[in-house]
């Protein structure tokens, strides 16, 4: 971080039909809450005079979010609680922010060290029970690697390094649920859904929240963000 | 029937997943007004996708005219996608407000923007989506009723069966006023025709029913509007004009979208009005007289508007910003408040010559992309014919000042198919674009770091009505095409670009803008055959227009090139933006004169009638160089 800016590390939701937001629309409109809430942010000095603003990794539409993060370089070091204060009153409700403070540690940029994402998955209308679930999933773990189309490009990833665990799987109301832990590596996330897809079972839709997000240290331990 | 008002976002919710951009159907954006309690209920539908729709300042300008009044609420409605809408055909969801989700069917008036002819199509689209009646006269009598406004208000004829009424100019009082009076009869249980009438009272207001159409002698084969007897309709709607811009809100968009849009900035209208005359501009002809906003407003809004919405660009928006008296103090003021903030100040066209140059240069910073330049034709006979006032002379010292001033790349628009134009005029665009890239070379260098460019933006030009150019025909589609063919092979420098419009489309922009009421016919049958984003070129299927005008016995090409006798009755002569006919006509002949007429806000009056017509004047805050 550049010296005399303060980074200012920002957990905030992403909830009800904003799930349904883009990266890319969060990022830009994060970046006008900022400016609404009047923070001293720093301006970069390149060509374009950006905020400077990290996120962690996006999220798939139509997921929400109990936890998710910016860091926002700051000239002035204001209270975090009054900068919180500040942010939440210029945010639309359903990506409020929830909770400041300054990262002091150094750390590398906050995508590629958020590493670990825990997930709530719903599958609506799903027949099965939760054993089959958790069956279809070893299955298609056991496979070694899974192979689907993001856009118009294949990609492959290995499941030994994105699929952490699978738990608490059990029926719901309107289906059933389950929790899964992944990883984040150089080759890519693995999404939610592109697990479910894999195992072939039937459902009508998805509902996914990411409720957890840490950096995953060399001895495995794992390091809350805030 | 009128649909019950309730909250239908519990249907849509399940398909957003399904769509591409789910973000188009979301609401619920910074700054949108989510106290719609009523209880008279409007609904304000651009009918095209939601990021060409937000952006649109009539709309931002109308919500909050209306929402500001006691007991009214205001709402957005967007065309669903191609994607969306099939599926909510399938799962049988109508077309649904913005702010609560309610059906656009359930609203007392909804009000459509005519932004152009393309959009014609998807007016249909969206009345078949909200389930409601295309024409008029076959609506129940608790229906909305259906408004229509905007830039193609001016030859409404192809659209306006399926209005119940059309407000001609300045919306801010006018909607209000028409809004007030479904209202008030409403309440006195009075009749939908009932309705009609009071509302053909309101000035400014033309309710296409009571006009029958007459073909005689004296007209095109389109006919011309005349009052229905005993309606006491007017013979000629004059257009609504606000007297003073400075007394209405400078900052009407207020809402933050969360989907990139067309134009992703704030914005504030620092003018209304353009007299520069270009003989081809609609705006320019409809739009008088010239109101310009102070310079403290335009500031103080700016920064107002910026603080409010979060945005990291302001647009001076205008037809033509440069020509502001206090253009340059208006800027230099504002960057110096924002650019440490790194906001950055946009002007949406410069001015052909140095000032033009200068003010690009006051908002560009370090940031020189490249900087547009509009001479429209390439030879000084035909710039004369259309009334652009610049000279070669003015391209290449604003050329050459642009080069000095560090931009590598110029982009030039022109026109193909102006009025008496030449080959000779066709080949001089080319060589226009040499003379520059030549300037640009002698500034910078020749040596390939040097990065000069000059690219070539050659548009059709479909001639509208209320212009001097009213009565000319469009140039034939082969015939297009041959000119650009013989454009592209001008011999020319590799970095000179050139990138030139379909005929096609401007075939269909053509003749829609030449039709009148038997317009409606083509209209409906390009929409049953699937005709929808016709302004989209992945969209646009020319191929089915033609069908369309083949059913309903006409040839597009021969109605888009004919052209009008100058003493004809046109069809859209019963609307009036106050410029008139002996004016548009005397405009004519001093086009095909070559003669010029001066801007009236640098020079003596022009005549063209609008101020003793309107009872209105120009307002200049200072003094234009």
């Amino acid at each position: 971080m550049t010296p005399g800016t303060f980074r200012l590390r920002v957990m905030y939701e992403k909830d009800d039909r904003l799930a349904f937001l883009g990266h890319i629309e969060v990022i830009n409109t994060i970046n006008r809450c900022v400016r609404r809430a009047q923070l001293p942010f720093r301006v970069g000095n390149g060509f374009a005079r950006r905020m400077s603003i990290q996120f962690s990794q996006a999220l798939p539409v139509g997921a929400s979010s109990s936890c998710e993060y910016y860091d926002l370089a700051l000239t002035d070091p204001l209270d975090p609680s009054a900068a919180l204060s500040l942010l939440r009153e210029a945010t639309p409700p359903a990506l409020a922010p929830v909770r400041a403070s300054y990262v002091t540690e150094a750390q590398g940029a906050l995508e590629a060290w958020l590493t670990r994402a825990r997930w709530e998955v719903e599958l609506i209308g799903a027949t099965c029970s939760p054993q089959d679930l958790v069956d279809g999933i070893a299955g298609v773990s056991s496979a070694g690697s899974i192979t689907y189309m993001r856009g118009e490009k294949e990609k492959t990833l290995e499941l030994q390094k994105v699929l952490v665990e699978v738990f608490d799987a059990r029926p719901t109301d309107s289906g059933c649920s389950f929790v899964l832990d992944t990883r984040a590596c150089p080759s890519g996330s693995l999404r939610p859904a592109v697990l479910v897809a894999a195992t072939g079972l039937s459902y009508d839709s998805i509902r996914v929240r990411r409720v957890g997000q840490w950096h995953e240290a060399e001895d495995g331990s794992l390091v809350e963000p805030m | 029937m009128r649909a019950e008002r309730k909250n239908l976002f519990g249907l849509l919710e399940p398909l957003l997943s399904h769509v591409e951009k789910p973000s188009r159907y979301l609401d619920h954006e910074w700054g949108a007004n989510e106290e719609q309690d009523g209880p008279f209920h409007v609904c304000m539908v651009y009918a095209d996708a939601y990021e060409v729709g937000q952006p649109n300042l009539g709309i931002a300008i109308l919500y909050e005219c209306v929402n500001e009044q006691v007991g009214m609420s205001c709402e957005r409605a967007y065309l669903p996608w191609t994607d969306m809408s099939a599926l909510m055909r399938d799962h049988h969801v109508p077309l649904l407000s913005l702010e609560t989700a309610s059906p656009l069917a359930s609203f007392d008036v909804i009000g459509f923007t005519l932004a152009h002819e393309l959009v014609f199509t998807n007016i249909l689209e969206a009345l078949d989506l909200a389930g409601i009646a295309f024409r008029a006269d076959e609506r129940d009598e608790d229906d909305p009723l259906v408004f229509g406004g905007g830039p193609s208000a001016w030859n409404c004829e192809p659209i306006a069966p399926a209005l119940d009424a059309v407000l001609l100019g300045d919306g801010e009082e006018g909607l209000v006023e028409m809004c007030s009076c479904v209202r008030d009869a409403r309440e006195d249980g009075v009749s939908r025709s009932e309705i009609l009438l009071r509302l053909s009272r309101i000035p400014g207001v033309y309710v296409p029913s009571l006009y029958e159409i007459v073909v005689d002698e004296s007209s095109t084969r389109w006919g011309y509007a005349i009052p229905r007897k005993t309606t006491g309709a007017p013979e000629v709607i004059l257009k609504r004009c606000l007297p003073d811009l400075s007394a209405t809100e400078p900052v009407p968009q207020r809402i933050v979208p969360y989907l990139g849009i067309v134009q992703d900035r704030e914005v504030v209208e620092v003018l209304r009005g353009c007299a520069r005359g270009c003989r081809f501009c609609q705006a320019g002809m409809t739009y008088r007289p010239v109101r310009e906003r102070p310079a403290d407003q335009v500031v103080e809004a700016g920064e107002r508007g910026l603080a409010q919405s979060g945005h990291d660009e302001l647009s001076l928006t205008s037809l033509s910003t440069t020509d502001h008296s206090q253009c340059a103090e208006i800027l230099n003021r504002l960057n110096g408040d924002l650019a440490p903030k790194g906001v950055r100040v946009s002007i949406p066209s410069q001015r052909l010559d140095s000032f033009g140059v200068e003010m690009a240069d006051a908002v560009a910073g370090s940031r020189k992309g490249s900087l547009t330049f509009a001479p429209e034709a390439g030879t000084q006979r035909l710039r004369d014919v259309i009334n652009k006032n610049v000279t070669d002379a003015d391209l290449d010292e604003a050329a050459r000042n642009a080069f000095e001033h560090g931009w590598r790349r110029l982009k030039l628009y022109f026109m193909m198919g102006l009025p008496t134009e030449t080959d000779d005029d066709v080949t001089a665009i080319v060589e226009s674009a040499d003379r520059v890239l030549g300037i640009g070379r002698e500034v910078v260098g020749r040596g390939r770091r040097s990065k000069v460019q000059v690219s070539l933006s050659v548009a059709v030009f479909v001639p509208k009505s209320h212009t001097p150019f009213q009565w000319a025909g469009q140039l034939d589609p082969e015939e297009v095409r041959r000119r650009q063919s013989l454009l592209l092979h001008v011999p020319r420098d590799m970095d000179i670009r050139i990138a030139y419009h379909e005929s096609t489309t401007s075939t269909v922009e053509g003749a829609l803008s030449k039709m009148g009421r038997a317009g409606f016919d083509l209209v409906c049958s390009a929409w049953r055959l699937g005709c929808r984003f016709d302004a989209w070129t992945s969209e646009f299927r020319y191929d089915l227009w033609v069908r369309a005008a083949t059913e309903v016995g006409i040839d597009l090409v021969d109605v888009a090139t004919e052209s009008f006798s100058l003493d004809a009755r046109l069809p859209w002569e019963h609307t009036s933006p106050g410029v008139s006919k002996d004016f548009l006509r005397r405009e004519w002949h001093r086009a095909v004169d070559g003669v010029t007429t001066p801007d009236c806000t640098r020079s003596t009056c022009a005549g063209c009638g609008v101020c003793p017509t309107l009872g209105v004047s120009n307002v200049i805050a200072g003094e234009r160089r």
